[in-house]
């Protein structure tokens, strides 16, 4: 018991050192040869974990690259994901938002996979339960519009914002136009 | 989250002193003669002077009494030195260990004592001791219920995912936070006081709660995909709310105990912000069925729609009156936004503020005081004036961003 508690320990450390550029003239089989002189059965042992080590650093690995492919859909995305902007007390999509949209339902088309949530946001004047309304509705007229262009309902979901989450806080107009946006997130 | 709610419920205990300690030591109330008629469309200011003796908490109490009064608009406090007062407040206050306040109300004209009483209470409420002597004060002069121990809550900018709501006394002082979680929006006063009910956005969904403000403990009330959004209760205890959940923002009732919610409105506009009469006949809201928000009216089931708004294309945030006769709203002028007043029939239309952008009115239990908040100052804030607009001015501080004042109703 002992016995093996040293040797994987061992283990461990041969682990670790894995990370460092190995020794002129060694190779990882040479240190595994070195740790276990003796016994047979630890031999076993060690070559056993040595390989459930390797699966485990390998499903790392590919989990690791999963998740830096996701993050670079993500990323690509991003450039894809523009804001939409809206009329004061308006829900209608505007002409100059058609071209953004259409570039995010032909991305979404490509990208199986992804799923969006799209944000309805309102400019501070009028109440706040009215732009909840109003943010919903310009939410859901963008949800509807890549519906109307082949992207499926079920990778889409809504959420209103109102004039609770501005990205511009000056009271002129250039600023209140940022802010009456729909905005999307990668779920 | 239970040691939470056991931590703000000694807070609670702390902020809403069920009853001052209050041990008469004397009372003569020699009394039937009303000096204020507040239903008299001239109403004369009626001269006062106050005196206190004893430590600092003296001058404390009768700052805030003073407060109290002059801000209803009905009393003119005049130096005690010199002739003018028509009655008088003589204040004697020892403060070893806890408060004793001793006071007394004179009649000057006729010459005598109208009563006299004694408070006591821990130091740390002092101001509900002051806040209840200015009641029976006011109680005595004009033979209504002052709102001096009444509360207001409020919304309160934490974070851009948080919006807390607050709890303060009416002149915006002993500020508690109530909830602490999501994003708050629409809130109201249950009737009986204990209980509010508002709406919050917690992980991209607007859900409806109830929160105790006795157990300190909250409750979901309502919950379904899209908005959900709260108005406020009925005196029989159905609740009014906005909800999207078959697509479009519509209004619903429903009774607090599960049934299920009767949809009271089928328009293809945005429906929203609906609020009962205090009789509970009627429910106000807002709608854009007409191309623009305003405000309509319909009876609470749903029949008898008429619009009650028509100047301006921006008119929001329907508040009753406590008699059911006046609505304050919010519209929009010059891009500005300002709280206007009309009668329940359409007619009496009236703009009471004019500086900065003003919103979310609502009533004093009284109906003598409006709530609302504004940006006057650069922040927003949290104003309260007479209803005829006058003598506004901000309770809460200036390193706070407030908004969305609701009144509660009488405590019991």
């Amino acid at each position: 018991m002992k016995k093996i508690l040293i040797v994987l320990l061992m283990v461990l450390t041969v682990g670790c050192a894995k990370k460092l550029p190995p020794p002129a003239g060694t190779t990882p089989g040479e240190t595994k040869e070195s740790v276990t002189p003796d016994s047979r059965a630890a031999k076993e042992t060690v070559k056993e974990s040595i390989e459930q080590r390797e699966a485990k650093l390998h499903e790392e690995a590919k989990l690791r690259e999963e998740a830096k492919r996701r993050e670079e859909a993500t990323e690509a995305a991003r450039s894809v994901l523009k804001d939409v902007l809206f009329d004061y007390d308006k829900y209608d999509i505007r002409e100059d938002a058609r071209p953004t949209l259409d570039t995010i339902a032909a991305y979404m088309k490509k990208n199986e996979a992804l799923s969006l949530v799209v944000e309805g946001h309102c400019d501070e004047r009028g109440t706040n339960e009215y732009n909840l309304a109003l943010g919903e509705r310009r939410a859901k007229a963008v949800r509807d519009y890549l519906s109307s262009l082949g992207v499926p309902s079920s990778r889409m979901s809504t959420v209103t914002y109102g004039e609770e989450k501005p990205i511009c806080t000056e009271q002129d107009e250039t600023c209140r136009q940022k802010n009456r946006r729909a905005h999307f997130t990668v779920q | 989250m239970k040691m939470k709610f056991k931590i703000q419920n000694s807070k609670f205990k702390k902020f809403f002193p069920l009853l001052v300690a209050c041990h008469l030591l004397l009372v003569t109330v020699s009394n039937a003669k009303v000096y204020i008629d507040i239903t008299s469309p001239a109403v004369r200011k009626l001269p006062i002077s106050i005196t206190s003796e004893g430590p600092s908490a003296a001058k404390e109490i009768e700052g805030i009494i003073r407060n109290d009064l002059e801000s209803t608009g009905l009393f003119s406090f005049v130096s005690p030195d010199v002739p003018g007062a028509e009655m008088t407040v003589q204040l004697k206050v020892d403060a070893v260990e806890e408060i004793k306040a001793l006071w007394s109300l004179n009649d000057l004209i006729e010459n005598r004592e109208i009563i006299m009483k004694q408070y006591s209470a821990p130091p740390k409420n002092i101001r509900t001791i002051a806040h209840q002597i200015s009641n029976d004060i006011y109680k005595i002069v004009t033979e209504k219920e002052g709102v001096f121990r009444t509360k207001i809550t409020y919304l309160s900018y934490a974070s851009p995912d948080n919006k807390e709501l607050h709890l303060t006394d009416w002149d915006g002082h002993n500020g508690i936070k109530v909830i602490p979680l999501g994003l708050t929006s629409s809130h109201s006063w249950h009737h009986d006081s204990r209980f509010l009910i508002y709406s919050s956005e917690r992980y991209r969904g607007w859900k409806i709660y109830l929160f105790d403000l006795g157990e300190f403990r909250e409750k979901l009330l309502f919950s379904s995909k899209g908005l959900n959004l709260a108005g406020n209760a009925s005196p029989s205890g159905d609740v009014t709310f906005s909800s999207s959940q078959d697509g479009n923002s519509e209004i619903y009732v429903m009774d607090t105990s599960g049934g299920k919610p009767r949809k009271l409105t089928a328009s293809f506009g945005i429906d929203v912000s609906p609020s009962f009469s205090p009789d509970g006949m009627n429910i106000a809201f807002v709608s854009d069925r007409g191309g623009t928000p305003q405000i309509y009216l319909m009876d609470s089931n749903g029949r008898g729609i008429r619009r009650l708004t028509f100047e301006g294309s921006y008119n929001t945030s329907p508040a009753w009156s406590p008699d059911g006769k006046w609505l304050a709203y919010v519209g929009q002028r010059s891009g500005k936004n300002q709280i206007f007043v009309i009668q329940f029939d359409g007619t009496g239309q009236r703009q009471i503020t004019f500086s900065g952008n003003n919103e979310g009115p609502s009533f004093s239990p009284d109906g003598l005081f409006l709530a609302f908040d504004s940006d006057r100052d650069g922040s927003r804030g949290i104003y309260i004036m007479r209803v005829n607009g006058e003598d506004q001015r901000r309770i809460t501080p200036k390193n706070i961003k407030a908004m969305s004042p609701k009144w509660s109703p009488f405590f019991k």
